[in-house]
This record gives structure tokens, sequence and C-alpha cells, in this order.
């Protein structure tokens, strides 16, 4: 027999345990977003009065250079951070296997995953120095001049990109080892029965099993690349002149240095809704894999 | 990155002490002050903590100093002003200070100028001025120009360059002998802006610059085209550092120490670059002059001390700004950062950068502040984002002054 107070106990106690990530969930990111919706509707210094102007700070993006250039670096970001699976892959099958010395070797791979973004910032900008940096050392030794990537429009976001890609691969290496050593022995056992080996066993035993960990994977990078700030707010500053920028640091830019809180937060808009389809995408993945379990 | 060094330890003496006072307000009127600092220099932290506690033992007051990173107080002041204003901050006087009295943010202190008499011995107290009234002390100022090291121009012998051909024959001269006649480093953007106001100071004089800075003038129009052209010769004659958007102003200011280099342009500061026993090597020289009717105008930045309108505790505010200003105290804050003092009454000129800047001050007929600090920030960050793309291909003047002159329409309206 229940109790009136039990009953009601049970009613409440979903809610309750719901209660702390809803609140955190609606109050940090919903109304956030939407805050900054209305915001972008708006004329704000930061602190005056904010003129609501409509859609004239999207009228104006639309027009300014500086965000195509942001937008398509952005684009960048997102193509070269797809490789971080399918290296963070080739690597973790590589460290995977039982060799003498493969646990230094895992522990190296490791490392860029507990420095700081900030740090490889500034360690990549020293090895890019055009003076005393390593690259300019290996281009001396052949007797060539290293260009100066951080100042050169055509590489400089290619080269921040790449910085940013050598924790990312090290993350991915992180979910693949996770994954790999969760591999169904039995599966395994079955394909060696078979006389699958190397590439065939690869293909069809191994990575089949792996799908849930390459999605997460995949997602993960993308969601990193469109957000990527600091590692270029170290290296660039965005610059030179706004050619390594990306969206989130322009937004950044706007409204922090150019007191232009209005068309940050369209930036920030325009950015969230590319984010959207990526985090659609993620979650609708994510509910069929688990409605399918 | 911000990092406060409000430590716990001062923090909870500060909120217990508040405490305190709220829960017996007969027994002790809460005498506190609490202070924010930008100041980056440690020697000068030093010297403001000691002022702080002086004043603190003798007028029997509580003073908490709270330091913070240098750039990121730029960003900071505009929230902690309006949501919790400390009693005393520093801040940059000119335009950068309009911004915040136009909201009301800092405290008119012309009764406490007037009492004390301060007119008398600060003649850049104009940079404090607004609508007749003051709304800070200005504590020093940083002239800008050229410096050099005598040993490098004994070595190769050059002498300082007096007019733009002299700059132009200069840089053929130290390229000849392997150096970067003028080394500078963009990456953070505003060291190309201050040569644009050198260059705009020269050819159209200050009356037109300080038009320029407030809005009033377009950035198409032809007395800038004019200046860009001239500073685009400069840039293809080969005068400055290759790849400079790589390098900060210490890197750059580097290859000045190391003989490297012929000269920089830059502030007084730049004497933060050079080890102690190679100070007496530098010298510094005004910007050369291009059209020799303008007048000798520079840049001469001031930064400044506020009460903003909020601080909880303003009485005591005023009274620690009455003793910090003294010549004695205000000299100790200084020396650590060998900027030319506010107070014509106190003396640096011990340290030779500061003689030099001294003399040389006496020389010019007017002064504005520093690009980002004369003009609004939106356009200041257009203008520094452009004059650093146009000191690497000065053959897009054609797309980077419209855009910059975009910004200026937004901020103060079309002409």
């Amino acid at each position: 027999m229940t109790t009136p107070r039990q009953k009601m106990l049970e009613r409440w106690t979903p809610a309750l345990l719901l209660a702390p990530g809803l609140i955190l969930f609606f109050g940090v990111i919903v109304f956030s977003a939407f805050r900054t919706f209305w915001i972008s509707l708006h004329e704000w210094d930061g602190f005056g009065t904010a003129v609501y102007v409509g859609l004239a700070n999207y009228r104006e993006l639309w027009t300014d250079p500086q965000f195509w250039m942001s937008l398509k670096n952005n684009a960048i970001w997102l193509v070269v951070f797809l490789l971080a699976p399918p290296l963070g892959l080739a690597i973790a099958l590589l460290v995977n296997q039982k060799i003498a010395g493969m646990r230094f070797a895992k522990s190296l791979f490791f490392m860029p995953l507990v420095l700081s973004l900030v740090t490889v910032g500034v360690i990549f900008s020293w090895f890019y120095d055009p003076t005393f940096g390593i690259l300019a050392k290996i281009f001396g030794l052949f007797g060539a001049e290293a260009p100066a990537l951080l100042s050169s429009e055509r590489y400089v976001t290619f080269a921040v990109v790449f910085a940013g890609l050598w924790p990312q691969v090290a993350f991915c290496l992180v979910l693949f080892l996770a994954g790999l050593n969760n591999l169904d022995s039995e599966i395994i056992g079955a394909g060696r029965v078979d006389n699958a080996r190397g590439w065939q066993m690869l293909r069809h035993v191994v990575l089949p099993q792996l799908k849930q960990v390459s999605f997460i994977a995949i997602a993960i990078s993308m969601i990193g690349a469109l957000r990527s700030f600091d590692i270029i707010s170290v290296m660039t500053s965005g610059g030179p002149f706004g050619s390594s920028s990306v969206l989130a640091y322009q937004m950044y830019e706007e409204s922090l240095f150019s007191y232009r809180y209005g068309y940050g937060a369209a930036i920030a808009t325009v950015l969230f809704a590319i984010m959207l389809i990526f985090i659609v995408w993620y979650l609708a993945n994510l509910l069929k894999n688990e409605n399918g379990a | 990155m911000a990092h406060f060094t409000l430590t716990r330890r001062s923090f909870l003496a500060t909120t217990a002490a508040a405490s305190v006072s709220l829960s017996m307000p007969a027994i002790a009127q809460s005498r506190e002050l609490v202070m924010i600092s930008n100041r980056g220099n440690p020697g000068q932290r030093a010297a403001l903590e000691k002022i702080a506690a002086d004043f603190g033992q003798s007028a029997g007051v509580k003073v908490s100093v709270n330091n913070m990173d240098h750039e990121a107080h730029k960003t900071a002041i505009r929230n902690y002003l309006v949501a919790s204003p400390p009693d005393i901050c520093f801040w940059f006087s000119g335009e950068r200070m309009r911004g915040f009295v136009e909201r009301g943010l800092f405290a008119d202190i012309s009764d406490l100028v007037d009492r004390e008499g301060w007119k008398k011995v600060v003649p850049s107290m104009s940079a404090v001025t607004v609508g007749g009234k003051q709304y800070g002390l200005p504590t020093s100022g940083t002239l800008w120009g050229l410096f050099y090291r005598q040993d490098t121009f004994d070595e190769h012998g050059l002498t300082p360059p007096e007019t733009f051909e002299d700059l132009l024959t200069f840089g053929e001269k130290s390229k000849a002998k392997g150096l970067t006649p003028i080394t500078i480093g963009t990456k953070n953007m505003w060291p190309a802006s201050g040569l644009f106001d050198h260059f705009n100071l020269r050819i159209n004089g200050l009356e037109f610059h300080q038009a320029l800075m407030e809005g009033k003038v377009s950035y198409t129009d032809a007395r800038v085209v004019k200046v860009m052209n001239t500073w685009a010769e400069a840039v293809n004659a080969g005068l400055f550092t290759q790849n400079a958007t790589s390098y900060a102003w210490e890197q750059a200011a580097a290859a000045l120490v190391q003989k490297r280099a012929g000269m920089m342009d830059l502030g007084l500061f730049i004497k933060q670059a050079f080890p102690k026993d190679e100070l007496d090597q530098v010298r510094f020289q005004l910007f050369p002059t291009v059209d020799p009717s303008i007048g000798r105008f520079e840049d001469f930045s001031v930064d400044s001390i506020h009460i903003p309108s909020g601080a909880p505790h303003p009485e005591v505010a005023r009274e620690f700004l009455a003793y910090f200003y003294q010549p004695d105290n205000l000299k100790a804050y200084i020396e650590p950062e060998g900027n030319v003092p506010a107070r014509t009454d106190v003396d640096l000129t011990s340290d030779p950068l500061v003689a030099m800047a001294t003399d040389a001050l006496k020389q010019v007929d007017g002064t504005s502040q520093y690009y980002d600090r004369d003009t609004s920030p939106d356009v200041a960050q257009a203008g520094l984002k452009g004059f650093q793309e146009f000191m690497v291909h000065p053959d897009r003047v054609d797309r980077i002054l419209p855009q910059i002159e975009r910004a200026r329409e937004r901020a103060y309206g079309a002409l």
C-alpha cells in the first residue's frame, strides 16, 4: 500500500532529479541563445541604451568582407578537422599493438591532450617564428628561407588549423583506443577462423564495431572546429588584418574591441545556426541509436 | 587572460571588514578604499602598493589594491564601472575617458583640482577635462618618436634623419649595412597606427588630425590619401621590418637592442626592452618632418587616475588622490615606468630617457594622444586593422580607406 506521501514522492522524484540539469540548460543555454538573438536586433555598446534596429546588423553582415572571410576560414577549419578522426584511428591502431615501448609512444601521443590549447598555440607560434623558429631552422638547413606562415594571408589559417589539429588528433586517438579495447573478442576470433586478416579484418570486423565511436569523433571534431577561438586568439589575434579570423573570434572582436555588442550577437546567432545543423544531426543519430538499441 | 591578484585572503578580509562595518555602524564608520590597478610594471606596482599602504596608515584607512592584467583591464573596466565600481581606478585620458564621462561613470573632481591648485603645475590637465570639468588626474605621459642606439649609429656612420628625404637616404644606408632601417612589429596592430599619426601630423597638422579623429573628415579625403601615398613611399622603399605582422613590439624592439635594426618608432616604454647597462646608448629623435611649413605636433599619450562616480567611499578616494598626487608620491609612482611626469614640479630628468623626452617636448607645438586613444573604439579597431594591412599591401589603399570610412560613418554619422 502506498501512502499519499509516497505517491507524491513518486510523482515528483523524476522532476526533482531533472531540475538541476533543466534549470542549467534553460538558464545558461536556451535563455542565452534567445537573448543573444534579441541583442542582435539592436545597436548596443555594452552599457548604454540599446536601440532597436531590426535586421540591420544582419544586412551589414551580408556586405561585410570580414564576415565572409571568417566564414570561409570556418569552412577550412571544418574540412581540415575532418582529418582528425582518421588520423586518430590510424595512430590508435598503431599504438594498440603489443610491442615493447608502445606505452611510451602512447603517452607521447597523449601529450597534447593534457596541454591547454593556449600552450599549444604559443608553442606553435614559436615553431613558426620566421627568425628563430624550428621551421626557419629546417628551411635554413636546405639554404631556403622559411615562409612567415603567420604573416601570410594565404597560409595563416592552415598554419593555425594545423596547430589545432594536433590536440584534436590526440583526442580522437583516445576515443578510438577506448573503442578498440571494447572490441568483441569473439567476433574477432570468428574473423580469424574465417581467415580474415590485415585490411579485411579492419574493414569488415573492426571498423563496424567502431561505428559509434567514429560518429562521436567526427561530431566532436566538427563542433570543435566551429568553436575554435582560443588558439586563434593566442597565435594571430585573427591577423594579419583579419585573414585568420573565424566567426567566434570576429564576434569577440566586434563586441569587446569595437564595442558593438549587437553586431557581435548577430555573428553569434549565425554561428549558432551553423552549429545547430551539426548538433541536430548528432542528436538525431544519438536518438536513432538509442531507440534502435 | 584576466588574472586577478585579488587573493582569497584579501577577499575574505574585505568581505569580513564590510560585514563587520555593516553590523556595527555605530562603533566605526567604515574607512575603506578599494583600488583597481592595471599597472603591469612590477616596480610600479610595488610603488603603488607602498603609497597605498602609507596612505592607509596615516589616514587610518583600510586600503585594498586589486591588480589586474593590463590588456584584460581594458575590457573589464566597462563591467566594473557599472556593476561594482571601486573607489580608484586607472585609465587613459582623452577620447577613451570621454566615453565614460559622457555616460556619467567618472566622478567630477573639479573642486578638488581647484582647491589643490593643480592646474598651475599640470599642463596636460586638458587631457582629463570635458566641458570645463576635470574627471581625473593625469599621472604621466609617454612621448612617441624614433629611438636608436648611439653605438650602432657610430659603428655604421649613421645620423638621425631630420626630414623625409633624410629618412629615405637613412633607409638606403642602413640597408647597405645589413640593418633593418626601422624595426616594427604589427602583430598587435597598434604600432602601425602610430606611423599613421606621425605622417598625418607631419603632412596635415594637428587641427586636421583632430578633426579626423573626431569623425569630422572622411577617410577618403584627398588629404588622407596624400598621407597614405607618402607612407606607401616609405613602405615601398623597404624602410620597415619584413613580415612585421609576425612580431609583437617586444620582438621588434629586440632587433634594435641586438643591433640588427637602425631605429624604432615607439614610446618611452622601449626602456623595458633594453638591459639596464645598455640604456646609456639609447637616443631619442622626433619623427622627421615631411612638410616644413607644418609645426611640430606629436603623440603624447597621458595615463590618468580616476574616481568612478559609483565609488562607495568617494570622500576617502578624494583624500587618497590628494595624497597620491603629492610630488614625492607621484614621483615614486612614475619612476619605475620612466614616463614624463604630468606635474611640472616632479623632476625625473635623472632618467636619461625622460630627460631626452622632456627636452624634445620643449620643441613641440601641440600634442594628440595616440590613434586608438583619440578616436572612437569602433573606428580605432577598423583603422588599426586597415593600417596593419596597408603596411603589407600599400597598393590596397583604395580598399582599405573606404573600409575605415565605413566604421567612421557608423560611429559619427554621414558627412
